[in-house]
Parts: C-alpha cells; structure tokens; sequence
C-alpha cells in the first residue's frame, strides 16, 4: 500500500506525495488515539458509576435525616428518662405512708 | 534511454519514500543526504539540477527538487503542537471523568464520616439510657407495688364504705325500737 502512495503519479510532485503522506500519517494518529480510548471503555464505565453514584445519592440522604432524626428522639429520651428520675424518688415515701394505712 | 531514465527515476523516488537505502539505489544515498543538509541550512536554497551519471552502463537521472519553504520548521512545530494539544484534549476528557467521580467519592465519604459521628453518638447515648433505665427498674417495680397496693385499699374502702352503709340502715331500722324503751 505505501509502495503504490508513494509510487510518483503523473503530474504530482515529491512535495504533494509528502504532504499527502503527512496528513495520512496524522489521520493515522488520531484514529488510533480514539480507537484505544474506544476500546478501552472507559468513557462507559466512568459514565455509569457516576450515574449509579446520583442513584445512590437519594438514598444517603435519607439514611442521615433518619440519623438525625434519631438523634433527636435519643435527647427527648433523656429529657424524659431525668424527668422519671426525679419523681420516682417520691416513691419511698409513698410506700411508707401506704404500709402504714394498709396496717 | 528515456525509459531507463524514467525507471530510475521510479526507483530514486522510492528511495526517497522508503526509510531504508537499497543496495540498487547506492547512486542517490549521497543525494539525499546532501538533499537533507540543504534542507536543514535555510540559506542554500539553489535548486538542484538533474544530472545524468553514467556507472557500469546504468544511467540514473536526480530528480528536480523545489527549494525547502524557509518556514517549513515552523510550519512543521506548529503542526505537532496542535496534533499534541489535539491528542491532550482527548485523553483530558477521561482524566476529568476521573477527577469527578474522584470528587463526588470524597464528598461521599464525608458525608458517610459525620453519619458515623452521628450513630456513635446516638450508640454512646442510648447505652446511657439503658444504664439508667435499668437503674430505674427497682424504683419502677415498687410503683408496681404501690398500684397493687392502692388497689387493694381502694376495694377495703368500698367494703368498709358497703358496710357502714348496711349499719346505718339497720340503725335506722332498730332506732325507733329504741326510742321506745327509752
């Protein structure tokens, strides 16, 4: 296939064939650069994670608002668990009084 | 005569295409490289002549060249650097690719960093609560006790409130009887 490029046709300079020569062999070039980014798939791959990572968003958000929400609840606990602890020491008194009155 | 001119014409333009000096074409190796200093020494720009050499009964004709362009080194760096700046921007695509998924990973993980922060709190806290809870449970037991207990003083009370309610109405009935003794 060379051979036959370079073969001088009728009415066609050296400099023609090498120019002509020159824009094939970049042609070349960047067909190659693209047909190993081609292949090598990255552009898919790398596009699918991050759409799988948008998927996947939601679902972390909802996971810290339920945390949060969680969070929440567990202080509401203590307030109530410190509200428990001081009315139930009133308790004793009342058994007192009440063993008394069952006598 | 003009056909073997023409085919060693033929046959110089081959060599000058190909890379490697054939043994058949020994008569133009010292024509292109003197080709090749006059294209590297810009000011020789004298178009070569075709000269006929006569070796062993081979005729061989030079082939007529155009003088270099005095730009041509220019001409040819700016075409590789825009074939290099052409080349990075392909590859520059997947590397920015990289580089988001790079950063939406990071984001990610700090996100997933102050969830843990959070549930290790909330772990700390409800161990916590569980601790007291548990030291509430006697305490609770005895409110148990104390609601049994109240309810067993509320049924004597209903008791004691049915019979005083009995004696009453027997004290009604007996105390006319004894207003007439009296």
């Amino acid at each position: 296939m060379a051979s036959s490029e370079t073969q001088p046709r009728f009415g066609q300079s050296v400099k023609g064939l090498l120019s002509d020569k020159v824009t094939s062999c970049s042609g070349d070039v960047i067909a190659l650069t693209r047909q190993v980014l081609k292949g090598s798939r990255s552009q898919e791959l790398l596009s699918q994670a991050a759409r799988n990572m948008v998927i996947q968003e939601d679902a972390i958000l909802h996971s810290e608002d339920s945390l949060r929400k969680m969070s929440i609840i567990t202080t509401h606990l203590q307030y109530q668990q410190e509200a428990i602890q001081k009315n139930v020491e009133h308790s004793k008194y009342l058994q007192d009084q009440l063993k008394h009155l069952m006598k | 005569m003009a056909a073997s001119g023409d085919e060693a014409a033929a046959m110089e333009s081959i060599s000058k295409a190909s890379v490697p000096p054939t043994a058949l074409n020994l008569t133009a190796e010292p024509e292109h490289k003197r080709e090749a200093a006059t294209n590297d020494a810009t000011e020789n720009q004298k178009a070569k002549r075709p000269s006929n050499n006569n070796d062993g009964g081979v005729e061989t004709a030079e082939e007529a060249t155009e003088p270099a362009e005095p730009d041509i080194n220019e001409l040819c760096r700016d075409m590789f650097d825009k074939m290099s700046v052409f080349l990075q921007g392909e590859l520059t695509a997947t590397c920015e690719d990289y580089k988001l998924l790079e950063n939406m990973n990071k984001l990610t993980s700090l996100k997933y960093m102050e969830m843990k922060d959070i549930s290790i709190n909330i772990s700390r806290n409800l161990q916590d609560l569980n601790q007291k809870y548990a030291s509430l449970q006697p305490y609770l037991d005895q409110i148990n006790q104390i609601e049994e207990q109240v309810t067993a003083l509320e049924q004597a009370a209903y008791k004691l409130d049915t019979y005083s309610k009995k004696l009453e109405a027997k004290y009604r009935l007996l105390e006319p009887f004894a207003r007439a003794r009296l």
